[in-house]
């Protein structure tokens, strides 16, 4: 009693659908100011006084204190590359071409740093330690959003 | 400290969709693609043909339409394929003012479970029942029309595609 089998995959019927499942991220107090920050081409980040601590992204509890932060400064949009990797496919599978470097920057002084695309530099050209500077997008196009900056190149040291 | 210490920052609707608090926006590529099987495959197949095919139990002798390869009362494998007649009886059936998508008709679909005349009752395929006059409504509406006979309606050839919707629906007949 076999059962009877496919064997050509042009005769299997299918039926294609697309599960929508949206959604919205809201970013709290912290992040709102984070990103509000960016569209006018500000890196902004929280202090611990009591800790003499940075943090960025911004936060608005201390981790070691559990101090409410309110104290706020910008930083330098120079940082330097901690660690990096090179992205030969999309987020969906599609194969990237050339291939993307995404690195995590890290800043002087600063707890915690920002993951973003390193730019105008070859994969083998990137090094941990490697300085870098932001390229913002010009202030029209800024939403809000971590693309408000383009990428990071590397700085002249 | 009581968790009422701890108010966070309660946002409503409006203030994601009037853009007072920034947001970010994710839709995956959650795409699928749902296998028809075996079974289902060559019965859309001859739907495409302008046919109904079932598949036989040989153990209790029941013609399933649509088909499966396997008898869920006998716990066997079907054994044989069977083209059956494309007319039956409304076994039960519901009047809609919703369509499958959940929107407002102003007509209403009637959507039924026909049992063909081949199949063994509790068998039916679900369907739309269509060439319902304005004059005979009120009796679908009574509840009246249970065990009418109805016939497919078929689209053209050339535009039958292997759906279910290749029968454009079932009209009632006079017996
Ligand atoms: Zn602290
Ligand atoms: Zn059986």
């Amino acid at each position: 009693m076999a059962v009877e089998k496919i064997t050509e995959a042009g005769r299997a019927r299918y039926w294609l659908g697309d599960m929508e499942t949206d959604y919205i991220y809201t970013l709290g107090r912290a992040g709102e100011k984070f990103f509000r920050g960016l569209k006018e081409g500000k890196i902004v980040a929280t202090r611990c006084r009591k800790c003499n601590l940075t943090y960025l992204p911004p936060r608005i509890y201390c981790e070691h204190c559990f101090s409410e932060l309110d104290e706020w400064v910008e930083l330098l949009d120079e940082g330097y590359i901690e660690a990096f990797t090179v992205l030969t496919v999309d987020a969906d599978g599609n194969k990237l071409d050339p291939p993307e470097v995404i690195a995590f920057i890290a800043f002087d002084g600063v707890t915690g740093g920002l993951i973003h695309r390193i730019g105008e530099a070859s994969p083998d050209e990137v090094y941990p330690g490697m300085m870098v500077k932001a390229v913002w997008k010009p202030p029209e196009e800024r939403v809000g959003s971590i693309n408000d900056i383009k990428y990071w190149k590397p700085a002249i040291e | 400290m009581k968790i009422s210490k701890y108010p966070g920052t309660p946002l409503k609707e409006a203030d994601i969709r009037e853009k007072r608090v920034l947001t970010t926006f994710w839709r995956p590529k959650a795409r699928y693609a749902w296998s028809a099987g075996v079974a289902i495959t060559r019965f859309l197949e001859e739907l495409k043909n302008g046919r109904l095919i079932g598949r036989k139990c040989s153990k209790c002798g029941r013609i399933l339409v649509p088909p499966r390869m396997y008898c869920e009362l006998c716990f066997k494998p079907t054994d044989e394929w069977v083209y059956v007649r494309d007319a039956g009886r409304v076994a039960t059936y519901s009047i809609s003012y919703l369509s499958a998508d959940a929107k407002r008709l102003k007509e209403p679909i009637i959507v039924a479970v026909i049992d063909l005349d081949d199949t063994p009752p509790n068998v039916g395929i679900l369907h739309k029942i269509g060439e319902v006059s304005k004059e005979d409504l009120p009796a679908w509406m009574r509840g009246e029309k249970f065990g009418v006979r109805v016939k497919a309606v078929w689209k053209p050839p050339e535009e039958r595609v292997g759906s279910i919707n290749d029968i454009k629906y079932w009209k009632p007949i006079e017996v």
